[in-house]
């Protein structure tokens, strides 16, 4: 999230769109409901009726896999109506940019697409530069090729007609949604968007939530109180396990790992340091190498020197080009390609895409270690249905660990809170903290390498800084320290000296010199010379927004609001004076500031504002977007693998075959993959509906946490598929009757919900049945629970995060014996 | 009349059935095996682990689809039936609180014919326990008697619980029930004057649930005099 | 229908039976006789943040001083996301605190066996550290077919978790990187 949860309240319009928030983030509601209390609008847009759409002033339906033709609609509206905050997008935006004369977009394909390669060239949309090297712009927005213009052009075939057409909603309901979100854009009002994995999990995924950010930008929403881009997390540490670069792209706070082509640490610098030419940018990420030093200096501590780079060399390096993603790594190891594989406080044989593959996939492996809390169907899988356990080889290792009540250590909430958490009582049996056994087994492993002189490549195992224990047990502390960052040798800066083993203040003093180690630059200040600042609990709010800036600790630097600088007016003044969230206060001479500092939230860097109070110019003034290199926020976006701006595209399992805006049916570069497993049928009648999967409030992801709490268990019991009345009626289904679903991977028995809940769609001029059905369950427990919707889901994704395409799929559904 | 209530604003209720498990939580009730029936109300009913139910109930008004969430419990009477049938039969098997109003059924219940307590109840709330007890939801007695919220209200998300001095609570309710009233010509509370779990809803009270308001065919007030005057004339 | 009072005792038969009940003198017990305790009045209390989504509410642990026990879990009420409120999970919590279903046990399962054997940590962390030399030693590329160095493993994947701490998510980056695998993935991708 860009905001936070609290934060929710400050919001006049609330957009909750590819989630079910009430339902899947219960308390998140406790925020919605104050906002509504206060006169927001809450607008829910969603395949199904739900509980989060009993709360909802506008309900509007529309058909899995059509978000960006909804959302396409909308930015026409806007653009249409001059719905648009104008001095925002002037003043925080690339919409003035000119782009090359080389960018076009036709016949649903932009320009630079190679088709053997089935990419694109993205050099083809890049911006025309003046003689400094900084994108030319048109103030007026009326050069034909300025960003603003080129959106208009390209959502021009995005009228109500074609959208509702397409997406199944009534041109009524659309533009109902389109009147209220838009209304947004002034500067006094805030619009939020909450999404989640239904926008995630499609093949247009990243898209989706590009063109909610284009009407974010459109609308002067980022930055702002009560605004913003706020995923809602599945899991409760998922953004602080992304954070900590458990991911095969990215090393701890968003660092790229390096691949085979960035040999060494300046290769490295050099690729992976932005600049810029434009003096007002603070391009921020030109402190990469700071943090990817610091970084390097907590893994391998002193054996990490400047004359061997600080042990870059020691790190794995991927192929280029290669991704090695979850969908890729399932892949391979189908494929046995894999021979070992940790499956740590996960299910991977419910979670993922397409779970036969998966569950024959582990069948391939030498070995296997499954942590869990409980027994799953990824730690059991050969001796699940259709398995034959003497004809698989694979070893498995279950490591039974401690529930998260049981151990102390900190994780992160979707507002990027990082709260700290107390041990309530000793885990049973042999259970442990996971960090007693990650700590445990690598020194097993140590150990090993340290016997054997001629192992491979010893060396990043034998420096490996590993003193995280006290008294022999894992030490939250010593790591949480570490995470912060530390002096390792005295430093001048300024006047002021910093000694060896004190801890780092925040990562505005990291160094790329070797002199700072830190693991993970923007938890830097979570743990400094103040203590543990993640275990705060001190309640006041001196903001009045809710920041609550002494309980627990956010990143970065404790910013609750990010992109905040853009809450204000280029002279520093909040758009929203009822809301403030920053705001510059200083002495006045003259029409210029003589001196000041901002106030409020943690600003988004200590610049001055970019003008003066008389409007004049400051040189030492900086641009809202401080991640960017070019300091605007991008309503065209050339970093993509699928286009600067978002299309309709149907999914790859699709009910039609024409798409209304082109010819292009499919995302032309989506993640696909070729085993006898990976089978898709577009238009098949044999899988005549579309099909979705989602959550319900009592159970949690594959139901490992949930399924074996009988409370939970008990208010729902059982796999079931929701359809509506007519497709009940269509199929001769009765309600609660036992019915078979099933898609071309995979086959479930499931409970019919047969409910008003869920109505047809009318796409094309054809009644179009959807059902949904939840990915809480799996064979091994409760008996008659059913097993998991990951079944039926294929393994195909978005191009650029190769998250699957679960949202949307094709399917059959009858009646048990029919 | 003084003591504590409960007031249910449905309109704020998402269902997500916080207070039927922190109810369970805290009176540490066990779960029973249940089966999917074709919705997502589960248990089916209240039970005698189940003091607290959240009803699910599709409707349909002029082509809309809405569903409607009534989290059910014991209402509190302010003049329980089902303490005058049980005290019909045995003293202190129905304590009705002092301090707060909370009726509270005691082990000597089980002296008194289960059928005749739960038949003299307008909402159908008791039910019996394991043990063959008649049970039913107390209001949090123990927790409310030191200070704490019941803990269904403790749990609410969205506020659609409070708890508090009952004329605190009137009040808030009929401030609730005064605001939604121009855009729900049909919202009411219900039976607010004879209860202390006063509902608010906004359609008919038999679309939530065909007990949500004191039923006609319920109630058992000549079994209920013939014991007491049965039990006088034993005395 | 809207009941009015007098309904409400017609159909409870409250006033008939009140009136003869109290009239008669009926000895009601006194309600001080019942002392209500809490029953976490001598528990510790430790404050926690729930395990499920990523919402972040407060969670307050009591635990039993004698027996070192959980025995009720509840919304934090200081807390300012939650405030003491907690969704169906949240509310459940207590059941992952006391479940007999708890994995207890170090398991292992055999090639081509049918069962789970029960293990000592000490035994399953030394065999796995093996398996991970052994299969680390046969599938590293310290070379790929350009002749570019990657010094990476490729025969062994990870995937999680989110269910993890930070502290724990850090650790288990350091070691699986300093084994040199590349495929390293979990939640954020599904």
């Amino acid at each position: 999230m860009t905001n936070h949860g609290i934060d929710l309240a400050n919001s006049d319009c609330i957009l909750i769109m590819g989630r079910n928030a009430a339902e899947n983030h219960p308390i998140s509601f406790r925020w919605v409901m104050k906002a509504k209390d206060a006169g927001a609008t809450v607008i829910h847009v969603d395949p199904r009726y739900t509980r989060t759409s009993t709360k909802a002033d506008i309900y509007a339906p529309l058909r899995s896999g059509t978000d960006i033709a909804f959302l396409g609609g909308m930015i026409k509206y806007i653009l249409d109506n001059s719905k648009y905050f104008k001095d925002y997008v002037l003043n925080y935006t690339n919409a003035s940019y000119i782009v090359g004369e080389k960018y076009g977009f036709k016949d649903g394909l932009f320009s630079g697409f190679n088709t053997e390669k089935k990419a694109y060239d993205s050099s083809t949309w890049a911006y025309e530069l003046d003689d400094k090297g900084i994108p030319k712009k048109d103030p007026t927005l009326e050069n034909p090729r300025c960003v603003l213009q080129l959106l208009k052009n390209h959502y021009a075939r995005y009228t109500p007609d074609a959208v509702s057409s397409i997406t199944g909603t009534s041109q009524d309901d659309l533009l109902k949604v389109y009147e209220a979100y838009s209304a947004t854009g002034v500067p006094d009002k805030a619009g939020t968007v909450m999404y989640a994995m239904g926008w995630c999990q499609h093949s247009v995924g990243v898209q989706n939530i590009r063109a909610m950010s284009i009407i974010q930008l459109l609308l002067g929403n980022m930055g702002i109180a009560g605004g913003g881009v706020n995923a809602l997390r599945g899991e409760s540490n998922v953004q602080g396990s992304t954070d900590a670069g458990l991911l095969y792209h990215i090393l701890p706070g968003y660092n790229p790992t390096p691949t085979a082509a960035v040999a060494t640490l300046a290769d490295y610098r050099k690729k992976y340091t932005p600049g810029t030419k434009d003096p007002f940018s603070a391009n921020w990420w030109q402190n990469r190498p700071k943090y990817m030093v610091s970084f390097l200096k907590s893994m391998y501590g002193d054996a990490a020197k400047p004359e061997n780079e600080f042990g870059y060399a020691w790190l794995p390096k991927g192929e280029e080009g290669k991704p090695y993603s979850w969908l890729d790594l399932f892949d391979a190891m189908y494929a046995k390609k894999l021979k070992g594989f940790f499956a740590w406080g996960m299910n991977p044989a419910c979670s993922g895409a397409n779970s036969n593959k998966t569950r024959e996939a582990l069948a391939n492996l030498e070995w296997m270690v499954n942590v869990n809390v409980f027994d799953n169907e990824t730690a059991s899988f050969w001796k699940g249905p259709g398995m034959k356990p003497k004809q698989i080889k694979t070893e498995v290792f279950f490591l039974p660990c401690a529930a998260f009540l049981e151990k102390e250590g900190s994780i992160s909430n979707s507002g990027r809170w990082v709260q700290w958490r107390y041990k309530a009582q000793e885990p049973p049996g042999m259970a442990k903290p996971d960090g007693d056994i990650i700590y445990e087994l690598f020194l097993e492993i140590r150990a090993l390498y340290q016997k054997d002189k001629k192992a491979k490549f010893s060396v990043p195992i034998l420096n490996l800084k590993w003193d995280y224990a006290t008294k022999h047990q894992f030490d939250p502390h010593l790591v949480a320290k570490a995470i912060n960052g530390y002096w390792t040798a005295d430093k001048k800066i300024g006047d002021k000296t910093y000694k060896k083993g004190e801890q780092v203040a925040a990562f505005a003093l990291l160094q790329d010199d070797g002199s700072t180690a830190c693991g993970n630059w923007i938890y830097c200040q979570s743990y400094n010379q103040d203590g543990n600042n993640m275990a705060r609990r001190e309640k006041s709010d001196p903001s009045g927004i809710g920041l609550y800036p002494k309980w627990s600790w956010a990143w970065p630097v404790n910013r609750r609001i990010i992109y905040n600088r853009a809450s204000v007016d280029p002279t520093g003044k909040p758009w929203n004076p009822k809301r403030v969230v920053v705001e510059y206060v200083g002495e006045v001479k003259d029409g210029k500031y003589a001196s000041g500092s901002w106030k409020g939230d943690v600003p988004d860097g200590p610049w001055p504002p970019l003008k003066n109070p008389d409007g004049s110019a400051r040189e030492d003034g900086k641009l809202a977007f401080i991640m960017k290199p070019d300091g605007y926020a991008s309503i065209f976006g050339p970093g993509l693998k699928d286009g600067p701006f978002p299309e309709h595209y149907e999914p790859l399992e699709c009910p039609i075959d024409k798409n209304p805006f082109s010819p292009q049916l499919n995302n032309p570069v989506a993640a696909t993959f070729k085993s006898v497993k990976d089978v898709i049928k577009k238009c098949d009648p044999k899988f005549p509906f579309v099909g979705t999967t989602y959550r319900v409030t009592e159970h949690w992801q594959t139901g490992v946490l949930t399924r074996w709490l009988p409370w939970l268990t008990e208010a729902e019991p059982q796999l079931f598929v929701e359809m509506s009345e007519e497709l009940g009626k269509l199929r001769g289904i009765k309600n609660g009757e036992r019915v078979v679903v099933e898609s071309p991977r995979g086959t479930l028995d499931a409970v019919a919900i047969v409910t008003k809940r869920f109505k047809p769609f009318v796409i094309q001029g054809a009644e179009i049945h959807e059902v949904g059905l939840p990915w809480h369950f799996g064979w091994v427990y409760p008996p008659q629970g059913g097993d998991s919707a990951n079944l039926l889901t294929p393994s195909v994704g978005d191009p650029n995060t190769r998250i699957p395409e679960s949202k949307a799929f094709m399917v059959n559904v009858r009646k048990k014996g029919a | 009349m003084a003591g504590k209530s409960i007031f249910v604003d449905t309109t704020r209720c998402t269902a997500c059935r916080g207070c039927q498990i922190a109810c369970k939580n805290w009176n540490r009730n066990a779960a029973s095996a249940t089966k999917n029936l074709g919705n997502h109300q589960n248990p089916p009913d209240l039970d005698g682990n189940t003091f607290k139910l959240v009803r699910f109930s599709e409707v349909e008004n002029e082509g809309k689809v809405g569903w409607y969430f009534f989290p059910d419990q014991c209402r509190h009477c302010l003049e329980p039936p089902c303490k005058d049938t049980a005290e019909g039969y045995v003293n202190e098997s129905v304590i009705q609180d002092d301090a707060t109003g909370a009726i509270v059924y005691t082990d000597k219940v089980k002296e008194a014919p289960f059928d005749e307590i739960k038949s003299s109840c307008p909402y159908d709330i008791p039910r019996r326990n394991a043990r063959g007890l008649a049970v039913k939801c107390t209001m949090c007695i123990d927790r409310i008697s030191n200070g704490k919220k019941p803990a269904c209200v403790s749990t609410c998300p969205t506020e659609a619980m409070s708890f508090g001095e009952r004329d605190e609570i009137l009040k808030l309710a009929n401030e609730r029930l005064a605001a939604l009233k121009a855009k729900f010509p049909k919202a009411q509370l219900l039976d607010a004057d004879q209860v202390r779990v006063i509902y608010l809803v906004v359609d008919d009270p038999k679309k939530y649930h065909k007990n949500a308001v004191a039923s006609l065919e319920r109630g058992n007030r000549r079994f209920a005099a013939k014991r007491v005057i049965d039990s006088i004339l034993r005395v | 229908m809207k009941l009015t009072r007098r309904d409400f005792f017609k159909i409870s038969g409250a006033a008939t039976a009140g009136l003869a009940a109290g009239g008669l003198g009926f000895d009601f017990a006194p309600v001080e006789a019942y002392a209500w305790e809490l029953r976490t009045k001598d528990a510790k209390e430790t404050p926690s943040i729930c395990c499920y989504c990523a919402v972040g509410c407060g969670i307050l642990c009591h635990t039993d001083k004698k027996t070192g026990k959980v025995i009720y879990t509840e919304g934090d009420a200081d807390h300012p996301i939650n405030g003491g409120a907690l969704c169906a999970k949240g509310a459940s919590s207590y059941q992952i605190a006391q479940n007999d279903k708890r994995a207890q046990n170090v398991l292992y399962r055999a090639p081509n066996s049918d069962k789970w054997q029960v293990k000592k940590w000490d035994w399953a962390l030394k065999e796995i550290a093996k398996r991970v030399k052994k299969t680390r030693d046969a599938t590293f590329v310290e070379k790929n077919a350009q002749g570019q160095v990657v010094n990476r493993c490729d025969g062994i994947a990870s995937v999680g978790s989110a269910a993890m701490d930070n502290e724990e998510c850090w650790i288990y980056q350091g070691m699986l990187r300093a084994l040199g695998l590349f495929y390293i993935e979990h939640q954020a991708r599904i």
